[in-house]
């Protein structure tokens, strides 16, 4: 009933009041505190309608019979919320913005964030906001953009994916961002991908995803299947990684594991791999009762032909609910190593990583990368941490960070190489742009495609709950979009 | 070339020796120190397994001395504190300052140096070295015997020899056994035939899906299976082993499904009493549940700095700690707002969803939205193996313990106390209660705090099981009232029943069709008994 209407109210007065203090000069403010002041006022504005409701009611009261309590006075109740309050509640939230908001300067240029701060993608979304800032922050110290300052606006979706339609339509149209930084699943960008086509914006996408698209409206920061699963299930099915042989496929359900287990199951099927080599599980978001699961995963690996792995693109809080039942049923990395593609340093905080040590990952880059890029980076993410009073440790950095990190960079030199802010001109500066990123490679663009060609990391875990590089590849592979299946 | 860097390697270890002019004990022919070390070291990591091996096969022979010095590498190796210099000299490093890793003489080690990285493959051989090693070095009886253990599994390829020259040296006689039940088993591929039809009886013995594959495997293998008596042993054990596997697996479903539906209970137990007794929709429920979970950490944190060494029963003491805090929260919620709210259902709907946001950003704002890090007690870690595959995990054992004394603690309290006595009364009648001289609001406020210190109970107990994070809580609300619904608003009964029966549903589809159509299926079945029984499952008599 009311339930999703009032749940759309709330939610995106909750963004909207996030909006409303990070647009203005209010930098200062965290993200996190404008999220508390805004539930704050949230909670004072619907207990001040409560009380005003009350009031209303009182007169009421005494004519109704105890007995009977629940039969006109919630009716009423409701009516009297639909009719007055839902009205003035609303008009108060859209009212506020008009207040609070300065007028914003003309020699500023603005960059919208779109990562939920709440829901089930919080705590590895929620740290993106703060990395674009920071980039943003190092552009500015260096004199800034065309002569104007970088303004990020961040938004909170709320981990629901057609919340993040929404925003990125009130970024564009309302807020007229130069460009945007977000998503993290790939249902997100899908959901997110007409809206910026329409209005012909441009999404900088950070995270490495399944390929089989090619936007001119997102630049894709990091790599498809061929640059990044592929190279990393070749390495495990080497002499090296244990000659792996059957795979067990275990995902979030929806359109990032499913395309990947395609691709994979297409790239085995060339290898002369059999279909019963391999067995295909998915769970609904936010799952967390890997029970049964683990004891198929213990039947599988002792079913015998072949050394067994775990090619795992659960997603969100499902991956630590995953890796405990994993140590806790005895599983150990050595009879079936898990192949975690979502899996960054961030899921292994609060977990005792013992029992893992072994469990891959792959990505474009690792914490512990080489080189003096990486540690400059990882200092000055601990010290915008720091400064900020970010709710996230100082000491973790995970590739989609240093993604957006890369992201901000590369539209700035796409800014200053086309002399506009206009994303056509801008689109057009992307060929043969390169930045030095944090992982120590050299990464570049071409005239092509918007893909972003990256390294590529496979990384081990370790007893401190960090990722150790097991191997590299040597120099940045040319992306490519499509599969060949 | 790689030989040649390894002679290159190998010469310049002798010669820093000879320089640092240390006595440099004349290894065994077969684990020379210095040859093994710079297999390891070698860049590309290609050599490691022939220097695993090397060490594997020396153990039999090797000396007690060298036996520790390959026990303490192996571990170096694998917890990548063995430092490989460039002139190739190795040093193993630690919290005691480092060690020259071919001497173990103390030594100070330079700067920029490698650690290597073992692959997949060498773990595999580092977890069976280090087992071997155990078995010979070990003072511990534990850390012997779950060295056996670790050899049931990576059996494969040890030296002949080397388990008897272990059962030689063992007293205790729990590890002599297993040690003797290891010797048996390798006698599978054994050219005596008696010895192979122990081998197989034995195996049979402890069926599990493993067994199950190797008997399968050997079966379908006409050489092996061809002189007398074996293919009758092996089918005969096949079918035992394939039968106890079934069982196992079907216990292992049922007992899923009842520490799925425990879990179900402890998150909604506390619902039951506030929405089913009370008719209040608390939106915030959830929250508490996270806010029990928070409270447990600050008692161990606080266990960890007063009591390190009582560390592993902070549950214990947790338990009244987070029943306080948490119903004191209850409290303050029902006092500030709820109480303002009692004949408005939506209001209150709305107004504890406030409270929710409120609740998962102030502790955003003062612990971050990292999960945290529990201790978890030894005697909640891991489990044991019953019948064939059906491991019984010692977490979600604690789980159903801890629903049923919370199912009894509730129930008694609800039929035995006074309190219980007037609870009751309010729900069934809140004007006659009234009437005859309870005081309804002090009953609403100690009911509302109960049913909040539960939901933090509920925390303290899931917090071994899922992540605790300011928004755990938002992922128990929808199954706690679609439990309590079910169930039958107001009866405990009611709630313990849909709890177990919507836990042992979605668990028991799930191998089938897959946890997606598991909570679908679930979900209609919800949908259809509640329009068969618009009351619920057990419905409550009285008048409402």
């Amino acid at each position: 009933m009311g339930f999703a209407l009032v749940g759309e109210l709330l939610s995106s007065s909750d963004g909207l009041g996030r909006q409303i203090f990070k647009s203005g000069s209010l930098h200062a403010i965290s993200a996190v505190m404008a999220d508390l002041i805004a539930t704050i006022v949230l909670a004072l504005l619907l207990s001040g309608m409560v009380v005003r409701v009350a009031r209303w009611l009182r007169p009421w009261r005494h004519d109704l019979s105890r007995c009977h309590f629940l039969s006109r006075t919630k009716v009423d109740a409701m009516r009297t919320l639909t009719r007055r309050s839902v009205i003035a509640t609303a008009g108060a939230a859209l009212a506020a913005p008009a207040i609070i908001r300065p007028g914003w300067a003309a020699d500023t240029v603005k960059l919208g964030c779109l990562f939920s701060s709440s829901g089930t993608m919080a705590n590895l979304e929620g740290r993106m906001n703060y990395v674009v800032q920071m980039a943003a922050a190092e552009v500015n110290a260096s004199g800034g953009v065309l002569g104007r300052q970088i303004e990020v606006v961040t938004t909170n979706p709320a981990s629901d994916w057609p919340t993040y339609a929404q925003m990125g339509r009130q970024l564009l149209q309302e807020q007229k961002v130069a460009a945007m930084f977000g998503c993290w699943t790939s249902v997100s960008r899908k959901s997110v991908l007409p809206v910026v086509e329409q209005n012909d914006g441009l999404l900088f996408y950070p995270l490495h995803f399944e390929g089989e698209e090619n936007s001119k409206s997102v630049v894709y920061l990091n790599s498809p299947p061929s640059s990044s699963v592929l190279p990393a299930v070749d390495y495990l099915m080497s002499a090296d990684g244990g000659s792996a042989k059957r795979f067990f496929m275990l995902g979030s359900d929806y359109v990032w594991p499913r395309t990947i287990n395609k691709i994979l199951k297409a790239y085995w099927a060339k290898k002369g791999i059999q279909p019963s080599a391999w067995q295909e599980q998915y769970v609904p978001f936010g799952f967390s009762n890997f029970q049964n699961l683990v004891n198929q995963i213990r039947s599988f690996t002792s079913a015998g032909g072949g050394q067994p792995i775990v090619v795992l693109t659960v997603v969100g809080s499902s991956i630590p609910d995953f890796l405990r039942e994993y140590t806790n049923q005895g599983l150990k990395p050595t009879d079936i190593p898990v192949l975690g593609l979502d899996m960054v340093e961030a899921d292994l905080e609060g977990l005792n990583t013992e029992g893992l040590v072994g469990n891959l990952n792959c990505w474009a880059y690792l914490q512990n990368a080489p080189g003096p890029r990486n540690q400059a980076f990882l200092a000055n993410w601990a010290a915008y941490v720091k400064k900020s009073g970010a709710p996230y440790r100082p000491d973790v950095a995970i590739d989609p960070m240093v993604s957006a990190y890369d992201g901000v960079h590369l539209w700035a030199a796409a800014a200053k190489k086309a002399g506009s802010f206009d994303v056509p001109e801008v689109r057009k500066a992307f060929g043969g742009l390169t930045f030095d990123c944090p992982s120590g490679y050299t990464i570049g663009m071409t005239a092509e495609n918007n893909y972003v060609s990256r390294g590529v990391f496979i990384g081990s875990v370790n007893e401190k709950q960090g990722f150790d590089v097991l191997w590299q590849s040597k120099d940045t592979p040319k992306p490519v979009p499509f599969s060949e299946s | 070339m790689r030989s040649f860097v390894r002679t290159w390697l190998a010469g310049g270890l002798v010669i820093l020796l000879l320089l640092q002019g240390r006595a440099f004990a004349a290894p065994a022919a077969s684990m020379s120190r210095t040859d093994v070390l710079a297999k390891l070291c070698a860049a590309g990591g290609q050599d490691v397994p022939s220097a695993l091996r090397q060490m594997l096969d020396g153990a039999v022979d090797a000396s007690a001395a060298d036996r520790d010095w390959a026990k303490r590498v192996v571990q170096g190796f694998s917890t990548r504190s063995l430092r490989c210099a460039d002139d190739g000299s190795a040093f193993l490093t630690g919290p005691g300052g480092a060690v020259n890793a071919a001497t173990l003489a103390p030594g100070a080690s330079p700067d920029g140096l490698r650690a290597p990285l073992p692959s997949l493959r060498t773990r595999a051989l580092l977890e069976q070295l280090d087992a071997a090693l155990t078995l010979f070095v070990a003072p511990a009886a534990a850390d012997r015997l779950a060295a056996v253990h670790t050899l049931e599994r990576r059996g494969d390829g040890l030296p002949p020899g080397l388990l008897r020259h272990a059962l030689d040296a063992e007293h205790d006689a729990q590890i002599a056994a297993g040690l003797r039940g290891l010797i048996v088993a390798a006698g599978l591929h054994s050219p005596d035939i008696p010895e192979r039809l122990a081998a197989i009886h034995a195996l049979g013995r402890d069926p599990t899906s493993q067994v199950v594959t190797t008997l399968a495997t050997l079966r379908a293998d006409p050489g092996y299976a061809e002189p007398p008596g074996v293919a009758a042993a092996l089918d005969q054990e096949l079918t035992q082993a394939r039968w106890w596997v079934r069982i196992g697996d079907g216990l292992s479903l049922a007992y899923n499904g009842v520490s799925a539906g425990s879990v179900l209970f402890l998150s909604s137990v506390g619902l039951a009493i506030i929405f089913g007794l009370m008719g209040v929709i608390n939106l915030a429920q959830g929250e508490l549940i996270m806010i029990g979970a928070y409270a447990t950490f600050c008692v161990q944190q606080a266990m960890r700095s007063v009591a390190p060494s009582m560390l592993d029963w902070y549950p214990l003491v947790a338990i009244p700690v987070v029943f306080v805090v948490t119903a004191l929260v209850g409290v303050a919620m029902e006092l500030l707002v709820i109480r303002h709210l009692y004949r408005r259902p939506l209001m209150t709907l709305l107004a504890t969803w406030a409270i929710s946001l409120l609740l998962v950003n102030l502790v955003r704002v003062g612990f971050g939205t990292q999960n945290l890090e529990f201790q978890t007690p030894s005697y909640l870690t891991g489990g044991v193996r019953l019948v064939g595959d059906f491991l019984v995990t010692w977490n979600h054992m604690g789980a159903i313990a801890f629903a049923l004394a919370a199912f009894a603690v509730t129930l008694a309290l609800l039929r035995l106390t006074d309190i219980g006595l007037f609870i009751r009364t309010v729900t069934q009648n809140r004007a006659m209660a009234g009437c005859v001289g309870i005081s309804t609001r002090r009953i609403d406020m100690a009911a509302f705090g109960f049913g909040a210190g539960l939901a933090g109970l509920a925390g303290l107990a899931l917090s071994p099981i899922y992540n605790v994070n300011p928004t755990m809580g938002t992922g128990f609300i929808i199954d706690s009232f679609m439990v309590v619904v079910l169930g039958g608003v107001g009866s405990l009964f009611g709630t313990a029943v849909a709890s177990l029966g919507i836990g042992l549903v979605n668990v028991g589809i799930e191998p089938f069709y897959g946890a997606v159509a598991a909570k679908v299926v679930a979900l209609l079945l919800v949908i259809l008994l509640i329009q068969r029984r618009p009351e619920g499952l057990i419905a409550l008599k009285g008048r409402r």
